[in-house]
């Protein structure tokens, strides 16, 4: 067993009870039994608010490193994850949009990134070791790959950037997830839960 | 021609906003007959219920009996032949506001038909012929190519599938906004003003 983590889990679908939450506790057995410390953000059980409110871009687009009051709790989460994961179905090829509004939010200046003296974007996520993406997709991995992919994209590309270069970045996919068949669905749990437990 | 505007900027100050009114000016030159939804101004809810997921392949009305406010947006999707959307581009992608105006009005019944015993959805938005897009991004081209241009692709790949198999898209971005000149900005705003008016010509 290596060394012990704290790890994220970012989760999003508005179904309790969804294979999606089945994934999600499929991740976090496998990190448990890694031996990580292992916490959670429910974003549809806590009702979060996607929308970026305009005081709040005020206070990004100053580059205020301030971190707005409804924000705090979950930012703190983020500054102690090693192991960043992020459960969710691909909606419209990308991110359901309470965790895109989540990134939008809780990725802001001085804690995903900051300014260098002259002016440059510079990570601050180089605490983070792991990034793991975890959706599913209602298309082949074909399609998937030409056309509906920018979830991932935003987080295994636009999220990597505010990290460190030795942060690790990975995803599974269950596709065509209408077609699966539950021995489909049960092998890729088994395949998330060992993935997991790699770490 | 009819156009849907759809904007998604919460400050009236910034750069989105003044394309949001500059498109809508010039088109109302044009002599097009517009409709506007500014999701900010209207509260637009963009999360994507339970009820939703769980009725997701049922028939529209089921939907819009549970949640009356996305009729208009409905209908005017129905209603339009272009649909221009104006937006800042964050963390490489529509703001959440209008991701999720995408999940929650682009549904069965309106935007897709999965007919009995057919193995893939079939387009249902064959009225919208052109598809805009007009957005800003604080980041450099080169940023962007690095983050895989993920909300033109959505725009562009996914979204624009459930429209006419011949419906054209226009591609109107700013990027660098962060380290802009007014200058540059106002040269963007005219070209916007330019491009716009020949694509829905």
């Amino acid at each position: 067993m290596g060394q012990s983590m704290n790890a994220l889990v970012v989760y999003c679908h508005p179904v309790e009870g969804s294979f999606c939450s089945a994934m999600r506790d499929a991740a976090i057995r496998g990190l448990q039994h890694a031996g990580h410390n292992v916490s959670v953000i429910d974003l549809a059980a806590e009702s979060f608010s996607p929308v970026m409110p305009a005081n709040e871009l005020q206070t990004y687009i100053a580059m205020d490193e301030e971190v707005p009051a409804p924000m705090q709790r979950h930012v703190r989460e983020l500054r102690r994850a090693e192991i960043l994961v992020f459960v969710y179905p691909t909606w419209w090829s990308g991110l359901p949009a309470q965790l895109k509004g989540w990134l939008e939010r809780v990725m802001l200046p001085g804690v995903a990134f900051r300014l260098s003296p002259n002016q440059k974007v510079r990570p601050a996520l180089t605490h983070m070791r792991h990034i793991v993406v975890i959706s599913t997709f209602g298309s082949p991995w074909l399609y998937v790959k030409a056309v509906n992919d920018n979830g991932r994209r935003i987080l295994t590309r636009a999220l990597k950037l505010s990290t460190s270069l030795r942060t690790s970045t990975s995803s599974v996919g269950l596709y065509a997830m209408d077609k699966a068949t539950s021995d489909d669905r049960s092998a890729f749990l088994a395949r998330i839960e060992k993935k997991m437990a790699r770490i | 021609m009819n156009v849907l505007v759809i904007s998604a900027h919460p400050a009236p100050e910034s750069l989105c906003h003044t394309l949001q009114e500059s498109v809508v000016k010039v088109l109302n030159q044009a002599g097009h007959t517009l409709r506007h939804h500014d999701l900010y101004l209207e509260q637009f809810d963009p999360v994507f219920t339970s009820f939703e997921r769980l009725n997701h392949t049922g028939p529209a009305e089921v939907k819009l009996q549970q949640f009356p406010e996305l009729r208009p947006y409905v209908e005017n999707l129905q209603w339009c032949e272009a649909l221009v959307l104006v937006y800042p581009t964050w963390w490489s992608g529509q703001p959440a506001i209008l991701k999720g105006w995408f999940d929650r009005i682009l549904m069965s019944g309106v935007a897709w038909v999965l007919p009995e015993g057919a193995a893939r959805i079939s387009p249902a938005l064959t009225n919208v012929r052109k598809l805009v897009v007009v957005t800003t991004h604080g980041s450099s081209k080169l940023v962007n190519a690095i983050e895989g241009e993920g909300g033109k692709r959505t725009a562009f790949r996914s979204v624009r599938l459930m429209f006419h198999p011949r419906a054209r898209s226009t591609w109107l971005a700013f990027y660098g906004v962060d380290h802009s000149s007014e200058n540059a900005r106002t040269r963007f705003i005219r070209r916007v003003e330019r491009k716009i008016v020949r694509a829905l010509g």
